[in-house]
């Protein structure tokens, strides 16, 4: 197990409210896998991914309680020059939006080797490091002619690519993905996922992708997790969530959202209502007032995981039963 | 590296925030209250700027009422045994080096410049933001012959431009208000311009064309309101630049003529004695210090006012 | 016989950059059925936007006809493209658009009720204010927004329901057709759905004419009744939605297909044939397909000769010279 966080919960304090951005997150993942955090805006994938990195702001973040275990090591007790070392090294991290995430005073070049001497122990030399840029760009399909470019002279898809070069160029154990191809074209869209997933097998690197998208989910992940107001509500192997006969109601909801390439549905069946507000999160469930099946219990209680195989799910459907089957009806798709 | 995660620290404050306004409008009724007394509420929850008012309607106060509290005859009464006189009761801010009353030469004073300062900002910001306004929105051909106009202006110092204007038109109350006004105005126009050029890349000004507004009414609606922050910022600062120009050119008698009263008239010509009679400037460097203080202290809070998002 | 409502006719829109000329939008033919929605789909760059953007006018056009057959009395077969300003100012009305960015595109400055007021003022449509009240209420009815939030601004409430005001201000003008500028791509999937209902059920009860520009496949597939694929400024195919679905023909129509992930497990880590490289410039294109450089099946003769728009099967056009 190369990464296990335990019952994480973040919260963002301001002088007003306290944002309950994380509530009681676990997860874990095996070397070479890909994990996919699934939700909408504000479901807290990004702030679980920055506690992760420790790059939580200083300022209102906090972690309340939990623990992540990368490694061997807890990451919440180390410190800030600890973290540095893993961060970039161990961790790297591939940002939204290629457009920002470039210095664009700094050569392409300089940025890749950038992570290279920050975390240089072995004391290579700076050809080694010349060396090592100029193969890593070649990994990820660029000419190793154009590392003396400045990002402006690069495209989107491009420039995602130089991001990917950099998280890559320390051979990292964990890779974390924040909707790395929400800002580009489809095709450019397909081009670097299918170079991650290539990436991925080559070096064994564990994957967490972030995203919206169920797409995507479906074509690069292993193990998915779906995450509703900072909660993983249901969390299973790729097949458990796409083809599993009981799903959380919230799960259900998102893949009846999405508009289908082939049935010929003409109207969609989305979840109604919106986001609950994280300063002030309901009582039990947090998914019931949005909830077709919702119960007296689910506003009154916190649901406990069922789990079965591995499959996990939040929800107080299951508890009554116990059993799978007879749910099928009302949990399936 | 470093860069990319302050952005990144950044946008998860962003996030953060935008978390934090989810479903707040559950907490909105339905009722209509008016824009100046929402505008109003939000103003006095800042501290500094209602500090601000409040030092700004003292001398507003002063400045209306002057003609009640002492009579104009005692800033024009030399009385040859009470020259350079210390503040005492009988004089509270002392007397001048022809035994004038200081106070009532201050408070008369406020008029002058008080209304220099308002008239010529206000006059200025007018023809800027048409200016400004019209060149950074409709850009090309108009924003050309603008800027290079406005260039043409930039080449003479601000100074010496109000210099020239007043030589030509001669001094008066009225042409200095036009010199300093002109030589304020290309300052204005380059800076309403380029908050303008911003606004109107928007989408919701292109939104307003498409539903059939009025160029006119996309920029005094769409694109102004939008631009009102900084230009707010630099008309309040710009008040008390104009008050300190007008008190230059004085100086120089190209200003308000004595024996008339004006702060910047005071200032200078109590330089002289500045050393023996310090409260000749001191007083009148006081007034004109707190009241652009205030003047900008005011228009921070009503900048901040103004936006409903930063509201709460 | 077909209802036509608009019909557009060698439409072009070039850009002047220091580059050269940008060819946004390079002579694109196309019919717009009454009730219908015509999806548009392509990447960024593909001059999708530019296209809604000229047929409102919003951009001046460069050529072309864009014959417009309202419902009322004088508006039908009308040219928007010699329209002079006073015409235009009559049939502007009867186009709407609804944007993309649902936090851009509404004035801060102004509440949810002065949003969706403001083009019945402009247009001076109502007599009085109590007019104008009654229309905006009756119209946040329609879209779905409670009546309580008529003084709430844009950036307290949520992107849908921003979206919402958008849509209600589009609408409240009482169009016949509307661009529909990505108007879900800002949104998350759940409230997207809602979104698209709203906007389906809105075409029912009015009859509304939509052009949907987008780059989600399945978002168009799932609105559109045709669709058209741009790229680089040509419309490269346009067909029924399920025709181009069920059988494309032009290749970077059936690149695009391949490349949508798929969320379901039987197609997973089964790659296809991917896309390579990235769009060229539109500024001064070379003659030829301009898909010819990315093409898996590009030949010689497609870097020069002139690519014809024919009609292969019924309703089902494509641009290419194989």
């Amino acid at each position: 197990m190369i990464l296990d966080i335990k019952d994480l919960s973040v919260v963002y304090q301001t002088d007003m409210e306290v944002v309950h951005a994380v509530n009681s997150i676990s997860l874990s993942m095996e070397q070479g896998e890909t994990l996919g955090l699934v939700g909408e805006t504000g479901a807290g994938k990004t702030t679980t991914a920055l506690a992760l990195m420790g790059l939580l702001p200083e300022r209102t973040a906090k972690v309340t309680k939990g623990s992540i275990w990368f490694d061997g090591t807890d990451l919440l007790s180390l410190s800030e020059r600890e973290l540095q070392r893993v961060r970039g090294d161990k961790i790297s991290m591939i940002f939204q939006d290629p457009m920002t995430a470039l210095n664009p005073v700094l050569t392409v070049g300089d940025q890749i080797a950038e992570a290279l001497l920050l975390h240089n122990v072995e004391g290579h030399s700076r050809k080694e490091i010349e060396a090592r840029v100029e193969e890593t760009l070649e990994l990820v399909g660029i000419p190793k002619e154009r590392k003396k470019d400045y990002p402006y002279q690069f495209s989107g898809g491009m420039r995602q690519r130089v991001v990917i070069a950099i998280a890559l160029v320390c051979k990292p154990d964990l890779l974390i993905a924040d909707e790395p191809t929400t800002a580009l074209d489809v095709t450019i869209q397909a081009q670097i996922l299918s170079m991650i997933c290539d990436l991925q097998r080559k070096y064994k690197t564990s994957v967490i992708m972030i995203t919206h998208d169920l797409g995507v989910v479906a074509e690069t992940c292993d193990k998915v997790g779906i995450i509703y107001a900072g909660e993983v509500v249901e969390y299973g192997t790729l097949a458990d969530i796409f083809e599993g006969d009981v799903h959380h109601p919230y799960t259900v909801g998102l893949f009846r959202s999405i508009p289908s390439l082939t049935g010929s549905a003409r109207r969609l069946s989305p979840i109604e209502g919106l986001m609950p507000d994280p300063t002030a999160l309901p009582e039990g469930c947090y998914f019931s007032p949005r909830c077709k099946q919702c119960m007296d219990i689910c506003k009154k209680q916190k649901p406990k995981v069922y789990e079965k195989n591995g499959h996990q799910i939040r929800c107080h459907l299951y508890q009554q039963t116990g059993t799978a089957g007879e749910m099928e009806g009302s949990g399936g798709r | 590296m470093l860069l990319s995660i302050r952005e990144l620290r950044q946008s998860t404050r962003m996030e953060g925030r935008a978390v934090n306004k989810k479903d707040r409008d559950g907490s909105r009724t339905g009722k209509r209250t008016s824009q100046v007394s929402e505008i109003w509420r939000r103003f006095r929850k800042n501290r500094a700027a209602m500090a601000g008012l409040i030092i700004l309607s003292i001398i507003v106060f002063f400045t209306l009422f002057a003609d009640l509290i002492v009579p104009y005859s005692k800033c024009i009464d030399q009385v040859g045994a009470e020259r350079l006189q210390w503040p005492s009761m009988r004089h509270i801010f002392g007397t001048d080096e022809y035994g004038r009353d200081l106070f009532a030469r201050v408070i008369h004073g406020s008029r002058y410049s008080l209304f220099i300062g308002v008239a010529t900002s206000l006059i200025a910001l007018v023809i800027g933001a048409v200016l400004g306004a019209s060149a950074g929105y409709f850009g090309g051909m108009v924003d050309m012959v603008i800027c290079r106009i406005v260039d043409v202006f930039m080449c003479v110092p601000p100074i010496l431009l109000s210099l020239a204007v007043v030589a030509a038109l001669g001094t008066s109350l009225q042409n200095l208000v036009i010199a300093i006004t002109i030589s304020s105005i290309p300052g204005n126009v380059r800076l309403i311009r380029s908050v303008v050029l911003t606004v109107a890349e928007q989408d919701y000004v292109e939104a307003a064309r498409s539903y059939g507004c009025s160029h006119a009414r996309i920029i005094f609606r769409y694109v102004l309101p939008n631009a009102m922050g900084p230009i707010i910022v630099n008309t309040t600062m710009a008040i008390s630049d104009m008050i300190l120009s007008a008190a230059g050119l004085s100086f120089i008698g190209m200003g308000i003529q004595p024996p008339s009263p004006e702060w910047g008239a005071l200032l200078s010509g109590a330089q002289k004695y500045m050393f023996s009679s310090p409260y000749l400037l001191l007083f009148p460097g006081a007034f004109i210090m707190l009241s652009s203080l205030s003047f900008n202290l005011v228009g921070d809070g009503l900048t901040d006012a103004l936006d409903p998002k930063l509201k709460d | 016989m077909k209802d036509i409502m608009m019909d557009i006719r060698h439409l072009k829109k070039y850009f002047n950059t220091p580059a050269g000329k940008l060819h946004a939008v390079d002579d694109v033919s196309v019919s717009l059925e009454r009730g219908k929605t015509l999806g548009v789909v392509g990447e960024s760059g593909c001059g999708k936007s530019t296209l809604g953007r000229t047929i409102l006018c919003l951009n001046e056009p460069t050529e072309g006809e864009i014959l417009f057959y309202g419902r009322e009395k004088g508006s039908y077969g009308a040219n928007l493209v010699t329209a002079t300003k006073k015409e235009r100012k009559l049939l502007r009305p009867k186009l709407q658009m609804i944007f993309q960015d649902p936090y851009s595109s509404l004035n801060g400055r102004m509440t949810v009720s002065q949003l969706i007021a403001e083009p019945l003022l402009v247009n001076r449509i109502c007599k009085n204010r109590a007019e104008v009240d009654e229309k905006v209420v009756e119209v946040m009815e329609t879209v779905g927004l409670a009546r309580r939030l008529a003084m709430a601004y844009p950036h307290e409430l949520d992107g849908g329901r921003r979206q919402r005001i958008g849509i209600a201000r589009a609408l409240v003008l009482k169009p016949e057709f509307i661009v529909c500028d990505e108007p879900v791509s800002a949104l998350d999937v759940s409230i997207q759905a809602q979104i698209l209902n709203l906007l389906m059920d809105l075409q029912e009860e009015r009859g509304l004419t939509y052009l949907f520009i987008t780059h989600d496949l399945s978002v168009v597939r799932h609105i559109s009744d045709t669709i058209m694929v741009m790229y680089l400024g040509k419309c490269v195919e346009m067909a029924p939605a399920d025709e181009i679905f069920s059988n494309p023909l032009h290749p970077y129509t059936k690149a695009l297909l391949a490349a949508i992930p798929i969320p379901s497990v039987d197609s997973c880590h089964k790659r296809r044939e991917l896309l390579q490289g990235e769009v060229t410039s539109p500024i001064n294109p070379k003659p030829g397909c301009r898909f010819a450089a990315r093409c898996p099946h590009a030949r010689e003769s497609c870097r020069s000769a002139k690519v014809p728009f024919t009609e292969r099967t019924s309703g089902h056009y494509v641009a290419c010279c194989q």
